[in-house]
């Protein structure tokens, strides 16, 4: 069953590996060049690896309460026309009550930046 | 529940599907090349364009940034190709298919997630200012997308009471989910443009971020990173065929032949709306995300689910 | 050879090209671009993506020394193209691709080249760790005072015998910083920047500083300019970053602002103001991603060039319609740098910078749409310019990419152009 998938992956990695090697022959230089990073020619002050400030900390944890949830939607997806009303009615109170805290998240202003 | 009447073949026959896709990825390209040509009145550089650029990138030299950490950098770059070869894997081309998973569309999604590593390990691998701004835009624009996407993908799999891709095709024999289910469907491509950072969804190698997660890179790295966005971008639109528009399913035509102009369909309109839309801002558009399209993807499942059991 | 060969002829054919616009040289870089396109040659964004680093007029010594580092950043095969005026672009590009095609040369420079970027020795001295610097030796000096991010000292300091003319902070005193308020900054501790082990590569780490919210969050530094795509050339804005906010600012001209040429001096007869006007509509239409409305703009600002009217007539007038109609340029721009009528009078701005950018995208259009109907002259270029000084006080506090956005709303004036065109 998943052979296809191995059969693809090297494939994948085929065509990678297969673009260096190429490169590597048609390119002007095999071995990269560094270089400073780019800032219109500025010379940098600091490595830009750093403690980045993202701004929207809040929405990505709203986005993990709900990604957990998908956890059960596939699942719950397959049984649907088994179980019937109910597990619709099931399902929905529950995303219900989260889309509830969405719209609380949203108020709060978590998906608004700046 | 609907049969599957998808053949598994041979693992060998993995090559092919990556030419077609890389064919599809090419095809993706020179279209985008002939369309900015004659938007922009270029005198040259129509649809052998892309050609023109891997050869260009093949003879450009690599580079790397002052104690850039190189490795992340060339996975986040390489790992756009490899992902969109295996999402390409559970998608039948017509009757036949790679990787027959009772889970097919769980894997798409695991395959697209992905994604948001490595356009992140590129941007942050680079040690440049650019693409660490360009690389947390593309997490912020994840946020937005993803959600409403999964959602989205979860429509045609209750329909189909399966989350095999084959039994999703088979169940639209009568009726293309597209039809009773547009909501989901348009969901779904926003999903896929936002995966193929493509349009809309290019913040992250934006002109204001001066290429963003591409500005530092060159050669080889950046070639890779390009072919599999289009690659992407092509997976994605061939995902939509047998999850929305009926598989192989129409007259005259064999069911291989209808699966390809679909994709080709679905990835032209793609295509060609990057030059007709603005970039979305990711601050802006994580609130529509988020107050538009999820609880329009949830209501969509819920018609879904309702029409199902009522039917019975 | 013959594949190598006919590796460069196909890759010539998808050339890009770094521009390089030299203050006052605004006709030439207008022209160039225009020329690239003919031969379906792009302009690179970075010089990662660049072949041809295309230099426009005569560059100063800082921009010069910029041009440089730039040079050493391009991965080659590289050329340089000296593109002196708006008459010389074609034999320009012809020679740059000539040399493009000379695989064995670019071998050679690959191998010749330094493999590594200059790195100052000490660069551990807060904001001023950077160019002009070469040669000096700092490792004993206390810079502390510098402080990297705070500038409020520039007034009572004296950098004269510190900083040689390279440095970029010597343009501050050419910008009107006395009512600047940078005080807020002064919390931050960069006493730290001490030993070698905090700089890999000759390279300091970034330093933390609090944000609006009180969380220790690393400052990065970015220069936006002089050589950025869609940016009014020869602005420098010295930008302090937490995550993509501009927490700070500081804008500069390249070379001070006095090595640039006229506009006029160099090109018989007036340009246009509408083209002008044209060419700032394209760098704000190609910032908010609408690539065929920036490229319909750009085409509208080279047929202009040509003495066209009619051509550009019906391009404006279909922009002015999708402008105004278009819901979704509108929710990309608005709310992008309000200005209200207090606001356009503590900054001495002129009217047409009122409200947001959507509504000064509106009246850029509107304006190209009556100088081109010849319905009403306009302001020649260079009256009710918007004064550069005053755009770190705008975009204070602002993320990235609305940083880029407020800038290209603002409509500003190439620079020297400004007085010559203006008094013609």
């Amino acid at each position: 069953m998943y052979s296809g998938i191995v059969a693809m992956a090297l494939m994948a990695v085929f065509a990678v590996v297969f673009l260096y090697a190429l490169h590597r022959l048609t390119a002007v230089a095999a071995s990269p060049v560094e270089v400073l990073p780019a800032q219109s020619g500025w010379m940098p002050q600091e490595h830009a690896l750093s403690r980045f400030h993202v701004r929207w900390y809040m929405a990505s944890i709203v986005f993990l309460a709900f990604d957990v949830e998908m956890l059960f939607m596939y699942p719950w997806a397959v049984i649907v026309i088994e179980r019937g009303l109910s597990a619709v009615v099931e399902m929905f109170l529950f995303l219900g009550a989260l889309l509830v805290a969405v719209v609380w998240a949203w108020r709060e202003g978590a998906f608004r930046w700046a | 529940m609907p049969e599957t009447v998808l053949t598994t073949v041979p693992a060998g026959w993995a090559a092919l599907a990556g030419i077609v896709l890389c064919t599809l990825a090419f095809f993706a390209a020179a279209l985008d090349s002939a369309l900015s040509a004659r938007a922009e009145g270029a005198g040259r550089g129509g649809w052998l364009a892309p050609a023109w650029s891997t050869a260009r990138l093949l003879r450009q030299r690599r580079r790397t940034v002052v104690a850039a950490d190189t490795l992340l950098l060339r996975v986040g770059a390489a790992g756009m190709l490899v992902g969109s070869f295996l999402m390409v894997a559970v998608i039948p081309l017509g009757r036949w298919t790679l990787a027959d998973l009772d889970v097919g569309v769980v894997w798409f999604n695991t395959v697209d997630v992905m994604v948001w590593a490595l356009v992140w390990l590129a941007g942050w691998g680079a040690n440049s200012v650019h693409g660490l701004v360009g690389g947390y835009r593309f997490l912020a624009h994840g946020l937005a997308y993803e959600l409403p996407l999964m959602f989205a993908l979860v429509a045609p799999a209750i329909a189909a009471g399966s989350l095999r891709v084959g039994d999703a095709a088979g169940a639209q024999d009568r009726l293309w989910f597209v039809v009773w289910m547009p909501v989901a469907f348009v969901i779904f491509l926003v999903g896929v443009t936002g995966f193929s950072v493509w349009g809309p969804f290019a913040a992250a190698l934006g002109a204001d971020v001066a290429g963003g997660v591409l500005a530092e890179l060159s050669g080889v790295d950046r070639l890779v990173m390009q072919a599999g966005r289009y690659a992407f971008l092509a997976a994605g639109a061939a995902f939509s065929v047998p999850l929305f528009l009926g598989g192989g399913a129409g007259p005259f035509l064999p069911e291989w032949a209808w699966v390809a102009v679909k994709t080709v369909a679905v990835l032209a309109v793609l295509v060609w709306l990057r030059r007709k839309l603005p970039v979305f801002r990711p601050d802006r558009f994580l609130e529509i995300g988020w107050v538009v399209l999820l609880p329009a993807a949830v209501a969509q499942d819920l018609v879904v689910s309702l029409v199902v059991v009522w039917k019975g | 050879m013959g594949l190598t060969d006919a590796l460069a002829g196909l890759a010539l054919r998808a050339t890009r090209v770094l521009v390089v616009e030299a203050p006052g040289q605004w006709p030439t870089r207008v022209v160039l671009e225009e020329k690239m396109l003919r031969r379906g040659w792009r302009p690179a964004w970075t010089p990662g993506d660049a072949d041809v680093l295309a230099v426009c007029g005569v560059p100063g010594p800082e921009l010069a020394q910029l041009v440089e580092r730039l040079w050493e950043q391009m991965p080659g095969p590289r050329v340089r193209a000296a593109v002196t005026s708006p008459t010389a672009v074609t034999s320009a590009l012809n020679e740059a691709a000539a040399l493009l095609l000379d695989t064995p040369a670019h071998r050679t420079d690959a191998r010749e080249r330094a493999q590594k970027p200059q790195i100052p020795a000490v660069m551990d001295h807060g904001g001023h760790g950077e160019m002009g610097n070469h040669g000096m030796d700092h490792s004993g000096m206390n810079h502390g005072g510098h402080g990297g991010m705070d500038h409020s000292s520039h007034g009572g300091m004296d950098h004269g015998d510190t900083d040689q003319p390279l440095s970029g902070d010597e343009d501050h005193q050419n910008m009107d910083h006395s009512g600047t308020d940078h005080g807020g900054h002064g919390g931050m501790d960069h006493s730290s920047h001490g030993g070698m082990d905090m700089a890999p590569e000759g390279i300091p780490l970034a330093q933390g500083g609090e944000d609006r919210d009180g969380l220790g969050v690393d400052v990065l530094h970015l220069p936006l300019g002089p050589v950025l795509p869609f940016w009014p050339a020869g602005l420098v804005l010295h930008c302090s970053l937490q995550g993509d906010v501009v927490i700070d600012a500081d804008a500069a001209v390249v070379d001070g602002g006095s090595h640039g040429v006229g506009i006029r001096s160099r090109h018989s007869g007036l340009v246009p103001a509408a083209a002008v006007r044209c060419d700032n509509l394209v760098a704000l239409l190609a910032l908010v991603g609408t690539q065929d409305l920036a490229a319909r703009a750009r085409s509208a600002r080279d047929a202009l060039l040509r003495g066209d009217r009619a051509g550009p007539q019906r391009a404006v007038e279909r922009l002015h319609r999708v402008v105004r109609r278009s819901i979704i340029l509108r929710w990309s721009l608005r709310g992008v740098l309000p200005l209200t009528p207090a606001d356009l009078e503590r900054h001495s701005l002129p009217d047409r910078c009122l409200g947001d950018a959507y509504d000064r995208l509106l009246s850029l259009v509107e304006r190209v749409r009556a100088e081109v109907n010849g319905a009403n002259p306009g302001a020649p270029v260079g009256t009710e310019r918007v004064p550069w000084d005053v755009v770190p006080h705008l975009v204070t506090g602002l993320e990235i990419g609305t940083v880029r956005l407020a800038v290209a709303s603002l409509d500003l004036d190439p620079f020297p152009a400004v007085h010559e065109v203006g008094h013609a």
